[in-house]
């Protein structure tokens, strides 16, 4: 076997040894301690492995890891957000008697998300997926509220549903795959090729949207972090939400211009850029306001990788893979800093504040940070026409929400003013700030999509300031009238879903008193009569 | 006769132990009532010991030689005689029986010993003949190579099935095993009244004769309508179901696993034998579609009404009604593919595996359900705290046997989805993939729900009121990791299912 084999077989193997160990009670009860340790092969293994996959099984069916550049790129960043989260999430266990709960989903989510990065083969992926939405649908259970509940049960139901279409659209894939490969980097050849290109290409887009969190299927976002544990809302928001980022990525044929799909996804994805500033700034809660974000963040996403595929731009993937990079780091470090403001006085309070600020400003765009760098990479891909000033707009408010939260994140801080954060806390939040300014910049010229003193010069700077000017006036109109704004529910659309629900339910009703009809004796006993009759009819009547 | 029919009247090597399979179980359970009492069940856990090693040979024999497992019986060649046969089809339903029988056995170790100090309880007594009873029965329809033989079997498995329902001895469960035996007579007479037809117009029930000789006219397909229809009433496909529920819910929970996840399979399997190997000639694609349609309308109300039931054995026998729903679905695939010209080979392995992972996943679930009761004294969804604490393996193996039923990866339900779906879209039958993936999502719903429900936390001071044996827990979690990680079935050099077929299946004319 070798190295490079060997580094993308323990990224994956060694959190699922260590789940896999979790059956023993003992281990279970030491295994907090480690869960910071559990990422750091999948961290060698983005830095050091090459580019030929990892193969096993046998002539019938062969499972294939490999290493390509977005997920590289993806892997590198998320498995530094795995490892501080973990820290934080060691330092959070302390303090509850039944860590097992959590333990055993964290490490179920994390084999599934390096695996998802890493899988190079159709049902791979798809089983991966599967590990990954089980697991993540287990952290925000580990809220341990009732809220908690509603929200894994919404999670996994919506994840579910966005894998029902998945499955679809990967059956249909794999039946056009040529010589029965089931290699993901053919993918994209065949469905350009393929007898049900639309149809295969719609289901995939749907089931992965909906895991994008795009609107109207949005509304598991915020109701699954707000209930989960921070760390694990840090790791869901950051990493766990990408694996349907890298997978369109790998997906869609980006070599062929298909505006029929490119176009509609992208209008989506704005859409969902706006929605999540727009009903963001409505909520008062830190962790709602960044998942409200995320929406919007993840809908910007998606329009840069539908626009790529509108044009046919092979670049896009790239870039959409640093952009998603770069707000995997941001998110995830912010949803860490909700925690440390929540358990920090307010005597030190800018020592969080200040460096939080400068993360939140940067997903607007803030120039010289890492997301000056995100939205430079993904200019040429959305050019200067409409998309790009939709781009624009969408900086603007993404500043106003993200002064919003600041805001919100002030006002959050631990009652007793000389309180401080205990340092397993403050540790992990502060390897994540520095990792969200330095690994862009440290990344940026390695992908090859520019040099960075490109992002140095006046025109650039001031490309990256004007938004964040101009979102400076919505924000100070919100802070004076913003008490006057409607309360959107948390979860906006899912109180109409939980309407539809509840009919759904009262159809059940019926559904159970028609079959309580049909198990009567008499009616029964009519059926298997009309039944061989039915069934002779119907031989019958075809020749 | 056809060179390739007298080929499949030669007993071959390993042949005898066909009749062994049959007779070893039957055996058994004569002798364990000759002797009684204890001695029922130490019969029993050797003779479930000795055919789990025989399934195993005939498995092994027909990978050796790669052709079906043939016995005649003294040497009297069909018509004549009787011939015992088992293709790849029967051999994995025979290892699956085997497989599912032994875990059974294991966790009913607990529930059906005979108590110290009394020589003989009915209950187990009952319990442990019958078992291997309906065993025997089972083995007999998967290997028989003639209609009227497969007729006693279906009758032997019903009358061995039945009492099980009623072991406790309550007038309601008298009352459901008597729906039950009522219905599946009912169901009996069809077939009955169809073997007579065929055996009147061909001459012969010998299964490759037959199907050689049948052609599409009115005495075969009355024939088929009639026993097709006969076997659906004793597989409880809806709306033929009225007696499920009542009997597979009252039964204690190591006979509601053999009822649930064995019984109705026997059934199930011999109308696939009919359809395929027997009537390939003679089976249309609307008629595979209308069983097809109730497959469906299975899965939608049968999960429906699982997710309404209060009581967890209701729900998970309410869960079986939705699962035999998608037994059904590979008919008019199968069908589809034949009359495309196609090997019908995708739709029948999904099918079977379909049929496997149910098998192993709802026996767990049944034996999982019985740990709960136990454990709380009541089986109420609404109020299962605490379990999780008590017995985290038997939750692991409800979850598990669970992401089975969903069609989670790399579970058995996922394979045989993704070959069912994938034949679904080759065919041009998307609908049924539709139905699959609806059924996937509403069976979801009400996995969760109990799962979550048993990881609430126990009241203050609570205790349960019995301690499950750890093997009884340890049995559930393996059977239940049968089915999950059957999905390794597709790293299977050979295609086993489809060795020693008896028909060939390219012979429906486009």
């Amino acid at each position: 076997m070798k190295a490079s084999d060997l580094l993308i077989a323990t990224a994956v193997g060694a959190p699922l040894a260590m789940l896999l160990a979790c059956l023993s009670p003992a281990i279970r009860k030491r295994m907090p301690t480690l869960l910071g340790f559990a990422p750091i092969p999948a961290l060698a293994a983005a830095l050091l492995a090459d580019g030929t996959p990892l193969m096993f099984g046998n002539a019938q069916f062969e499972f294939s890891f490999a290493m390509d550049k977005p997920g590289a790129i993806l892997l590198t960043v998320a498995a530094i957000l795995w490892i501080a989260a973990g820290a934080y999430a060691t330092t959070w266990l302390r303090n509850t008697d039944n860590a097992g709960g959590l333990v055993v989903c964290w490490l179920m989510t994390l084999t599934g998300c390096v695996g998802v990065f890493l899988a190079a083969d159709i049902v791979g992926f798809y089983f991966l997926l599967a590990v990954l939405s089980v697991g993540a649908s287990g952290l925000v259970l580990q809220g341990g509220t009732l809220k908690a509940l509603r929200a894994s049960a919404v999670y996994l139901g919506v994840a579910l549903l966005a894998e029902a279409f998945l499955l679809a659209g990967l059956v249909m894939l794999a039946l056009v795959m040529p010589h029965g490969s089931l290699l993901i980097r053919d993918a994209a050849a065949a469905i350009s090729t393929s007898p049900w290109r639309d149809l295969t290409l719609g289901l995939l887009v749907v089931g992965l949207g909906i895991k994008a969190g795009l609107v109207p299927l949005h509304f598991w976002m915020p109701l699954a972090y707000d209930a989960a544990p921070i760390p694990a809302s840090a790791v869901m928001s950051g990493a766990v939400v990408k694996a349907s980022a890298l997978a369109l990525i790998r997906f869609l044929p980006f070599d062929a211009a298909l505006p029929d799909f490119g176009l509609p996804l992208a209008a989506i994805g704005f859409f969902g850029a706006f929605y999540g500033v727009a009903i963001g700034v409505t909520q008062s809660e830190p962790k709602v306001v960044l998942a409200y974000s995320s929406v919007s963040q993840m809908g910007f996403l998606v329009a840069v990788i539908g626009m790529g595929l509108a044009v046919g731009n092979a670049d896009a993937a790239l870039a959409a893979s640093f952009y998603a990079a770069h707000h995997l780091l941001a998110k995830g470090a912010l949803f860490l800093a909700v925690g440390v403001v929540a358990t920090t006085g307010r005597h030190r309070l800018w020592l969080v504040l200040l460096p939080a600020a400068v993360l939140a400003l940067g997903i607007g765009g803030l120039p010289l940070t890492g997301g000056a760098l995100a939205k430079l990479a993904v200019k040429p891909v959305l050019g200067d026409g409409l998309a790009g000033l939709l781009a624009d707009l969408s900086a603007i408010g993404t500043t106003m929400l993200m002064f919003h939260f600041l805001s919100r994140l002030a006002a959050s801080t631990a009652s007793i003013p000389s309180t401080s954060a205990p340092v397993g806390f403050a540790l992990p939040w502060l390897l994540m700030f520095v990792a969200a300014i330095a690994v862009p910049w440290k990344s940026y010229p390695l992908t090859g999509i520019g040099i960075g003193s490109y992002a140095f010069q006046p025109e650039i700077l001031w490309a990256a300031s004007w938004p964040i000017l101009i979102g400076i006036v919505p924000m100070l109109v919100l802070w004076r009238w913003g008490r006057h704004l409607p309360q959107m529910p948390e979860g906006d659309l899912m109180t109409v879903g939980e309407r539809a629900m509840r009919k759904v339910i009262t159809w059940g009703y019926g559904l159970e008193r028609a079959e309580g009809l049909l198990r009567r004796w008499p009616v029964a006993t009519l059926m298997l009569l009309a039944l061989a009759v039915f069934l002779g009819r119907m031989l019958i009547d075809w020749r | 006769m056809s060179p390739s029919l007298s080929a499949q009247n030669l007993t071959t090597l390993g042949g005898l132990l066909l009749v062994l399979a049959i007779l070893v179980p039957f055996a058994g359970m004569l002798i364990g009532f000759v002797f009684g009492g204890g001695n029922a069940q130490r019969v029993a856990l050797a003779t479930l010991a000795a055919g789990l090693a025989i399934a195993i040979a005939i498995a092994n024999a027909l990978a050796q030689s790669g052709k079906a497992v043939v016995y005649i019986l003294g040497g009297w060649m069909p018509p004549l005689g009787v011939a015992l046969r088992a293709d790849g089809l029967s051999v994995v339903m025979l290892l699956t029986v085997a497989v599912v029988i032994c875990g059974i056995g294991v966790y009913a170790r607990a529930d059906f010993g005979t108590p110290s100090g009394v020589k003989e309880a009915r209950a187990p007594l009952i319990f442990w003949l019958l078992l291997l009873a309906v065993w025997g029965s089972l083995n007999l329809v998967f290997v028989s190579g003639d209609l009227f033989t497969l007729y006693v079997a279906l009758e032997l498995l019903t009358f061995a099935a039945v009492p099980l329902v009623s072991l406790d001895g309550r007038t309601e469960t008298v009352r459901s095993a008597l729906r039950y035996l009522l219905y599946a007579l009912l169901g009996s007479v069809l077939y009955l009244l169809g073997a007579v037809l065929l055996y009147g117009a061909y001459g012969t029930l010998d299964i490759p004769l037959l199907a050689a000789r049948v052609r599409p006219e009115p005495a075969a397909w009355a024939a088929l309508a009639l026993m097709i229809a006969g076997l659906l009433a004793k597989t409880a496909l809806f709306p033929l179901h009225l007696w499920l529920p009542p009997a597979h819910a009252g039964a204690p929970a190591a006979a509601s696993a053999v009822l649930s996840g064995l019984v109705i399979k026997g059934s199930w399997f011999l109308a696939m034998r009919l359809w395929f190997d027997v009537f390939a000639d003679v089976v249309t694609l609307p008629a595979a579609q209308t069983l097809a349609a109730l497959g469906a309308a299975a899965i939608l109300v049968g999960n429906v009404v699982a997710l309404r039931q209060t009581r967890l054995k209701l729900l998970i026998a309410y869960s079986t009604v939705a699962q035999i729903g998608y037994l059904f679905l590979m008919f008019p695939l199968a069908t589809g593919l034949a009359t495309a010209g196609l090997d019908s080979a995708m739709a029948v392995n999904g099918g079977m595996l379909q049929a496997i992972s149910h098998a192993t996943a709802k026996a767990a679930m049944f034996m999982a359900a019985g740990l709960v009761y136990t454990t709380l004294g009541h089986d109420r969804v609404a109020d299962l705290r605490g379990v999780a604490s008590a017995l985290p393996m038997t939750v692991l193996a409800f979850a598990l046997a669970g992401a089975s039923l969903i069609g989670l990866p790399p579970s058995g339900g996922f394979l045989a989805k993704w070959l069912l779906i994938s034949v679904a879209i080759t065919t041009a039958q998307w609908w049924w993939a539709l139905v699959m993936l609806v059924g996937g999502l509403l069976t979801s719903v009400y996995v969760f729900i109990v799962v979550v429900r048993t990881l609430a936390p126990a009241h203050v001071g609570w205790n349960p009121k019995t301690t499950v044996p750890r093997y009884q827990q340890a049995a559930v979690l393996a059977l239940a990791l049968c089915s999950f990680l059957l999905g390794a079935a597709v790293l299977c050099p050979v295609d086993v299912t489809q060795i020693g077929r008896t028909v060939s299946r390219n012979t429906v004319l486009p």
